[in-house]
């Protein structure tokens, strides 16, 4: 059960739609949420479709079809999103339409853009692709729970391809409605965002895509060895448990923490959230080994491991970690393993595992 | 050699009764849970509704709940009274913890607690604690904790097939020897939100809705949960043994986000390919527990794609939604729970509300329980996205 990742087609706060690689120049700001980059879509996206479209779908379909051209335009055999929230701007205005004008709909369109399958659905009206077509809606595990999806189905016919996304979108009232609760800090420069101290941190967005393959396609350099959820409940998470989970599922993939040549980590600038990243590389992760972070350059959101996983696919591709995403370590010559492991707030647990392909890898 | 799936317990949740024996009461009975809007109030209360009549505070109890502990959804209090019926009511065999895992489905989540307190919670954050509940995953997670499933608890929404694809998934990951046992279903209360959202897309039956009926005019929107125990054979219990999934297939009609194509293509992909995972043959089928929502379009898609695959040997067809209403993200589970009593009672499931054939059909609904050899069984669940999944339901 592993896949070849052949390709990916990014939307994120950082300019990753039309670079290939890590983007040269890290984009800044001062707030507590971060939005994303959005290419010029009418390239992409029929005109008359796209006066319509909500943004969600936009970003989805634009990163998909970036991802299949980069692959050579394969018609997947499967597509599968990971979506925490789905069309959440649509759904509000739904709501918002039928509490304000007491039941009288001004448009039924936001309702039917509501629904969490509209992004899947309309990549499949778009490749007019008739196969399986599944998403995810668990907070943060929606992402890792297409990807172990995509997994199975390679593994039930290793010549499948899968498209395979995360994508999330934020709302003033969604940042509104959090603030409440304290998810967020106040204004702050998102590159400081791990030196920041106290709890909060900064809501993000984005729509990230691969496409994994059974079998290489052109000359692949990173495979998704193996993908794990974890629901623990907040009290039933600390960094013990954790290290113990971890230790299953790295020797189910014959690992040991000193194989891994980078971690990253989803630390998000909360001080309790942060507390067991901290406390896995202080007595778990082997010393040399890299640690990165990346909520800095995408916001918190509950598909912000897809983003990780396009840094470690271009992390392995490029076999450099940039310095932006590094935590107080330094770069190992070879890059052959990353483990990537995300939380949020101590409940749901995601670990991802990826290797550098090598001949006859799978 | 892929695994074998078996069902070793059910839950259910509906207008039409709660539990398997009341529901099936209310089918020996021809005896329908649709009726009168109580639930909130609404412009459209003159729409028939298919309300589980249980206040929230009733559902508290039903569901075990002690008061005041956390902030439950009416979505969440129906799943964990359906969970608690399919899961809690035994012991099973052990296995180890790491190879349980729960996939619940919903269409809208906590949206029943959402839209009463959405104004409020926006102007001055009142209510704010009740944010946490509004999503998808808040019904899972509390029924996850209940039976304390950690290694792979997950959430899936593509509409109106919800829940027949979460019983895929859990049947898929136990074939893939991923799991032993999966608790999988869904549940959706009833919400304002839904019933405007269908009553804009103008597709609510004025009278209750008439499945196969050529004088059809719309669905009912009604509520529930059901969930299914799903179990390898290193698990199952045969004395518990109901029933064996043996097939199941998901496609997309990449046609239109919320209609059918006419042609009902889409349904007889999903059909076919069903059929053909179970290693079966059309004519291998006893019944169809159908989509039949009731609208002009669905059964007239979903009947031509019966007509094309089945030709002049089609099965028993019927569509239990007359019962039931459309629970949305509940319907497919709540289905392959009645497509289950089907096999183990050696019944087809009678329809209601039918009159006039539709002229397009060659078959028209089963209108009487009647003791059947069952043998195999098609349940059909299509949503919105063009998102059509069958399950194949089979003797052991």
């Amino acid at each position: 059960m592993k896949a070849y990742v052949t390709a990916s087609g990014v939307i994120s706060p950082q300019r990753t739609h039309d670079t290939h690689g890590f983007p040269e120049h890290v984009y800044e700001t001062v707030a507590n949420r971060m939005q994303c980059l959005e290419p010029d879509y009418q390239t992409m996206i029929n005109p008359l479709q796209l006066r319509r479209m909500p943004r969600i779908l936009k970003m989805g379909l634009a990163s998909a079809k970036i991802c299949l051209e980069r692959a050579g335009n394969i018609d997947p055999d499967a597509i599968i999103v990971g979506t925490g929230l789905g069309c959440l701007d649509n759904l509000e205005k739904f709501l918002l339409d039928m509490l304000d004008k007491d039941e009288r709909i001004t448009s039924v369109l936001p309702f039917i853009n509501s629904t969490h399958n509209a992004v899947a659905s309309q990549i499949a009206m778009d490749l007019q692709n008739y196969g399986y077509n599944y998403t995810y809606c668990h907070r943060a595990l929606s992402f890792e729970s297409a990807l172990q999806d995509a997994l199975m189905h390679v593994s039930e016919k290793p010549a499948a391809s899968v498209l395979v996304g995360g994508i999330d979108e934020c709302t003033d009232d969604f940042v509104r409605l959090h603030d409440y609760l304290g998810f967020w800090k106040h204004p702050v420069n998102n590159l400081d965002l791990f030196r920041e101290p106290g709890s909060g941190t900064i809501a993000g967005e984005g729509s990230a895509f691969f496409l994994l393959s059974g079998r290489p396609h052109n000359e692949e350099t990173v495979l998704l060895q193996a993908v794990q959820t974890l629901f623990m409940p907040e009290g039933n998470a600390d960094p013990e448990t954790v290290a113990a989970e971890l230790d299953l599922f790295l020797a189910d993939n014959d690992t040991t923490p000193s194989d891994l040549d980078v971690v990253i980590l989803g630390l998000s600038g909360d001080h309790h959230d942060d507390y067991i990243y901290r406390q896995l590389r202080r007595n778990y992760f082997a010393p040399e080994t890299s640690y990165a972070g990346f909520k800095h350059l995408c916001g918190e959101y509950y598909t912000a491991p897809a983003f990780a996983f396009w840094l470690g696919t271009t992390i392995i591709k490029g076999q450099h970690v940039p310095a932006v995403v590094l935590r107080d370590s330094e770069q190992k010559d070879v890059i052959d393993r990353i483990l990537i492991y995300n939380h949020f707030k101590n409940t749901e647990h995601g670990l991802m595992l990826l290797t550098r392909a090598k001949e006859g890898s799978v | 050699m892929p695994r074998r799936v078996f069902v070793t317990g059910m839950g259910i949740i509906s207008a039409a009764g709660i539990g398997t024996g009341a529901i099936l009461e209310s089918i020996n009975h021809l005896k329908t849970g649709i009726g009168k809007l109580s639930l909130f109030p609404s412009r459209h209360d003159h729409l028939p509704v298919a309300e589980v009549k249980r206040t929230n505070a009733e559902l508290t109890v039903l569901a075990g709940i002690d008061r005041n502990r956390d902030i439950y959804s009416r979505n969440a209090l129906l799943a964990l009274i359906a969970a608690e019926q399919a899961y809690g009511c035994r012991t099973f065999r052990k296995v180890p913890d790491h190879r349980t895992g729960l996939v619940m489905a919903t269409t809208v989540g906590g949206m029943d607690l959402n839209e009463r307190c959405y104004h409020s919670l926006k102007r001055d954050g009142t209510y704010r604690d009740y944010v946490r509940v509004f999503d998808s995953a808040d019904c899972t997670e509390k029924v996850a904790i209940r039976f304390g499933i950690k290694n792979y608890v997950s959430t899936i929404s593509t509409a109106c097939s919800s829940s027949a694809n979460a019983i895929m998934l859990g049947a898929r990951l136990i074939r893939n020897n991923k799991l032993d046992r999966v608790l999988a279903g869904g549940s959706d209360a009833l919400t304002k939100f839904t019933l405007n959202g269908f009553h804009a897309l103008e597709i609510l039956s004025p009278t209750g809705c008439r499945p196969f009926d050529r004088d059809r005019n719309g669905l009912t929107i009604g509520e529930g949960a059901a969930l299914v125990m799903l179990e390898s054979e290193v698990s199952a219990d045969p004395e518990y043994v109901l029933c064996e999934i043996t097939g199941y297939a998901n496609v997309n009609e990449a046609y239109h986000q919320t209609a059918s194509s006419p042609g009902g293509k889409g349904a007889y992909m999903a059909m076919e390919q069903a059929v053909a995972a179970a290693s079966l043959k059309p004519v291998d089928i006893d019944y169809i527990n159908a989509h039949g929502t009731g609208t002009e379009v669905n059964d007239l898609a979903e009947g031509k794609a019966i007509g094309d695959l089945f030709g002049d040997r089609i099965p028993a067809v019927s569509s239990t939604k007359a019962f039931t209403g459309h629970t949305l993200g509940a319907a497919g589970a709540m289905e392959a729970v009645l497509s289950t009593l089907a096999i183990v009672h050696q019944i087809v499931l009678p329809g209601l509300n039918f009159e006039v054939p539709m002229p397009e059909l060659s078959f028209v609904p089963v209108q009487q329980k009647d003791h059947a050899e069952i043998h195999h069984v098609i349940s059909n669940s299509f949503g919105f996205g063009g998102n059509n999944t069958s399950l194949v339901l089979s003797r052991a």
